[in-house]
């Protein structure tokens, strides 16, 4: 067996069929990257980007993909500044030392910040290579708030925890660009997380190409049409070791059930992966702004244009689980219970929240929001 | 210690309800799960005052407890509707005879009529003539593409107004999954709707969209339905296997899915750019079809022309056979044999192709059968009584049970120690009860033409 594009010996087979040599792989690898950047224009010379790191294996190879890219000399120069973030949390001391080494080898500065920034109202950047203090108070809010919810709605948080914080030292750095490590098995599986928890028309800025709910920072997804398998082969090839890390270790949410499901599927089937990544390309989101935004992951809202929703079927259901409506009163049900956000099942929807962030609003202790949602 | 009911306060609940966890007393659901439908037939308007309307009618527990719900309500709040239960016979010896009795004890106890048309009616053959034509191997595409079609032909000679069908949310939840993981936009896109059907077609409503299968069966079980129950009939296709699998996982994780999914659906669009494929009218039928001739006038075409694999393969290559199969008729030429030939040949690769990774998929879905039924479907090749039962008040019914486990509050683990001492409840699978108006919008047959072992194990 030989490498498709020359004559060497393969080393790579990628989806079972495709043979390269280790250096055809990796100009193919880096070509991917570089395309999909490439092909959306959206880099002004002299980009600052801010580079979100997390120590794993997608996170390991954007970091050398961009190193890579930044030292070339010739016209194909990636011509960005690179700024680096990490975000953490207490228990994962491993991650944090380890992007520290990671991020000196290759000669960058790094920002760590730790999750409970979120419930921070200050604006200062940390010094650079170096574990901040943390505030014991607000990381124990921070864990008290976490824990307050089932690992779905966790999971989900957490993930616009972190896109809100991207976005926060995006601007303080003054960067208009956010990269994410995000590969399309990571991608699949997001996709059909969305649209479990209710987030079906937010795929595009959840799953697509960039991210554009916020005005000024667009979040970039340059890692989209590189896959898992290949990520494996790029690591091995280059001697990188990244840390083992996954954001979902709950065993027990819908994350973790789409996750294996996927895993599982795409072993028997390598298309799976490919065919869900297309659907979400397919999949456009509601432009229309004057309807408002979700105060915590700032989608906009839905336009709501047929004559029932599910949305409002569950809460009818609640409405008659609990009313003591006589059988015999045709009472106008929709009106019951609607501002009321004890007994609703979707509390401030569409007013202040959005569909996905209503639900998880109603499953978790409300006390320990952050300030700028106290209102709700 | 027993919970007191959500809603009335005084007497004790019995079930905790799926979709939002509050607990009811037994008057109280029934209640509940009544007004959410009839706020739902209200609030999508989906009949009008004095329509005629034909429950497609399976026997099923989804068909069984529409029709009772339907009649129920159109009596309590004045619909005015003319309902009455539309049943298919695919025409193939025994394999409907219990759905059907049990069809006709709906009719007996909502006191509606019912209407069975065989495919003889519709098509001017039974499967077991076509079988007869075609073979074994082929015929699931015909009872498919029929099955798909009957409902509509069906209704038109009824002359109603519109069709309902038993989908409820599960359904929906897992054929959203399904079109995402097959990468189907447009079908993705129509499948939470509400109501369907193009212009100059009857519509079909779903009046249980928002019902979870869970609640249907806990009402029927309370309210002593009769319904029928199949086990294994049911084949679905790869996709929708995957699809179901996931749904149930999911499920158990955090039952609202159901409806964030359906909610998903319905609130995703699709990108401007993005091409769907335009649903239109059978130029001979009149009935839907993407296609200018749908493919069951096709498939009758062959039949009725004495070449009845035309079809079954891709249209370009049924086209040239009508083409050849004309010019034969002028020319006395014999080129249509060479066509036909041409066209068995593509055939038999294309569907062992499509064997050896139904072979794969389906293996689990086809193993879970087996733990609980030995010898189900397995190479049998029939898949017909032996293993249905139908349901009478208490019946034995292993979903039941799971579900009473999961949700009946009180102490109702009796009803399974004397049901199914040998059976784990836990374990049960969760097959449909062989709902023919389920699959609409799959090619595949859903195995009531008997031959599901056959086609996946057996070859
Ligand atoms: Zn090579
Ligand atoms: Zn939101
Ligand atoms: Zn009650
Ligand atoms: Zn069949
Ligand atoms: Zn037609």
């Amino acid at each position: 067996m030989i490498c498709k594009k020359c004559d060497s010996p393969k080393t790579v087979v990628l989806r079972q069929k495709d043979f390269y040599c280790d250096e055809c792989f990796m100009i193919s690898t880096n070509h991917k990257f570089r395309a999909c950047l490439g092909k959306n224009k959206i880099l002004a010379p002299n980009e600052k980007v801010l580079i979100c790191l997390s120590g794993g294996v997608s996170s390991s190879v954007l970091l050398d993909l961009i190193q890579y890219g930044i030292s070339l000399e010739n016209t194909k120069k990636l011509r960005i500044v690179p700024f680096f973030i990490h975000i953490f949390d207490v228990e994962s001391k491993t991650a944090t030392d380890f992007i520290l080494e990671q991020c000196k080898k290759y000669n960058f500065n790094v920002y760590m910040v730790h999750l409970s920034d979120y419930l921070n109202t200050s604006c200062q950047l940390p010094e650079q290579n170096c574990i901040p203090e943390v505030n014991c108070d607000v990381a124990n809010q921070f864990h008290s708030m976490q824990n307050s919810m089932p690992p779905t709605a966790r999971n989900d948080l957490l993930l616009t925890i972190k896109r809100t914080l991207f976005i926060k030292y995006a601007k303080l750095l003054q960067c208009n660009i956010v990269f994410t490590a995000e590969t399309s098995n990571t991608l699949a599986i997001k996709l059909l997380c969305n649209l479990a928890v209710g987030r079906g028309s937010q795929v595009q800025n959840d799953i697509g190409f960039s991210d554009t709910r916020d005005e000024k920072v667009r979040i970039i997804r340059p890692m989209r049409d590189i896959s898992k398998e290949e990520l494996d082969y790029y690591i091995k090839i280059k001697q990188l070791y990244p840390i083992c890390n996954s954001s979902i270790n709950n065993t027990n949410s819908l994350q973790s059930v789409i996750a294996s499901f996927v895993f599982d599927l795409q072993e028997n089937f390598q298309s799976t992966i490919s065919t869900v990544c297309k659907t979400a390309d397919k999949i456009g989101v509601c432009a229309d702004r004057t309807l408002g935004k979700c105060l915590i992951c700032e989608s906009n809202f839905n336009d709501v244009n047929f004559k029932l929703s599910a949305l409002e079927a569950t809460s009818i259901s609640r409405t008659v689980s609990f009313a003591n409506i006589s059988s015999n009163h045709n009472t106008d049900l929709s009106n019951i219970f609607k501002n009321d956000s004890h007994t609703a099942v979707f509390p401030l929807v569409h007013k202040y929240l959005c569909y996905g962030c209503s639900r998880i609003h109603s499953e978790m202790k409300r006390s320990t929001l952050p300030p700028h949602l106290q209102i709700l | 210690m027993p919970i007191p009911c959500r809603r009335c306060c005084v007497k004790n609940a019995v079930l905790k309800r799926p979709k939002t966890g509050d607990a009811l007393c037994k008057e109280c659901f029934f209640w509940a799960f009544e007004t959410e439908i009839h706020y739902t037939i209200t609030k999508a308007e989906l009949f009008n005052k004095g329509d005629s309307v034909a429950i497609a009618a399976s026997g099923g527990k989804d068909s069984t407890v529409l029709a009772h719900v339907m009649k129920t309500l159109n009596q309590q709040y004045n619909y005015g509707l003319n309902l009455m239960l539309l049943s298919i016979d695919e025409g193939i010896t025994g394999y409907r005879d219990d759905s059907l009795e049990t069809v006709k004890q709906n009719r007996d106890d909502y006191e509606m009529p019912l209407k069975i048309l065989s495919y003889k009616d519709l098509y001017g053959w039974t499967m077991d003539e076509i079988v007869a034509q075609i073979g074994r191997k082929n015929n699931c595409t015909f009872c498919g593409v029929f099955r798909r079609q009957a409902l509509d032909r069906g209704a038109a000679l009824l002359g109603v107004k519109c069709i309902a069908t038993g989908h409820n949310a599960d359904d929906i939840a897992e054929t959203v999954l399904m079109n995402v993981l097959r990468g189907d936009i447009a079908r993705l896109k129509r499948c939470t709707a509400i109501t369907t059907g193009s212009e100059g077609t009857i519509p079909r409503v779903k009046p249980l969209k928002y019902t979870y299968e869970k609640e249907i069966v806990m009402y029927a079980h309370y309210k002593k339905l009769v319904y029928f129950s199949t086990e294994c009939v049911f084949a679905p296709n790869a996709y929708r296997g995957h699809a179901r699998a996931l749904l149930k996982d999911m499920e158990k994780v955090r039952p609202s899915c159901i409806m964030d999914i359906i909610y998903s659906g319905e609130t995703m669009s699709v990108k401007e750019q993005v091409t769907l494929p335009t649903q239109g009218i059978c130029t001979r039928c009149k009935f839907v079809s993407s296609q200018e001739v749908c493919k069951a006038c096709v498939l009758l075409e062959g039949l009725n022309k004495g070449l009845p694999r035309l079809g079954i393969g891709k249209s370009s290559k049924a086209k040239r056979m009508l083409e050849e199969y004309n010019s034969k008729q002028v020319n006395g030429t014999d080129l249509l044999a060479d066509a036909v030939n041409d066209l068995n040949d593509v055939d038999l690769d294309k569907s062992n192709k499509i064997d050896s990774k139904k072979k794969e998929c389906c293996g689990n879905i086809d193993t879970t059968c087996n733990k609980n039924k030995s010898n189900c479907c397995g190479g049998t090749g029939k898949c017909n009584n032996q293993h249905s039962s139908a349901v009478h008040e208490n019946g034995g019914n292993q979903k039941l049970n799971s579900l009473l486990e999961q949700y009946e509050l009180d102490e109702s683990s009796n009803i399974q120690d004397t049901l199914h001492p040998e059976s784990n409840g836990a374990n049960a699978s969760d097959n449909s009860d062989g709902e023919y108006s389920k699959e609409e919008e799959d090619d595949t047959c859903s195995s009531s033409c008997g031959k599901m072992g056959s086609l996946q194990i057996g070859f």
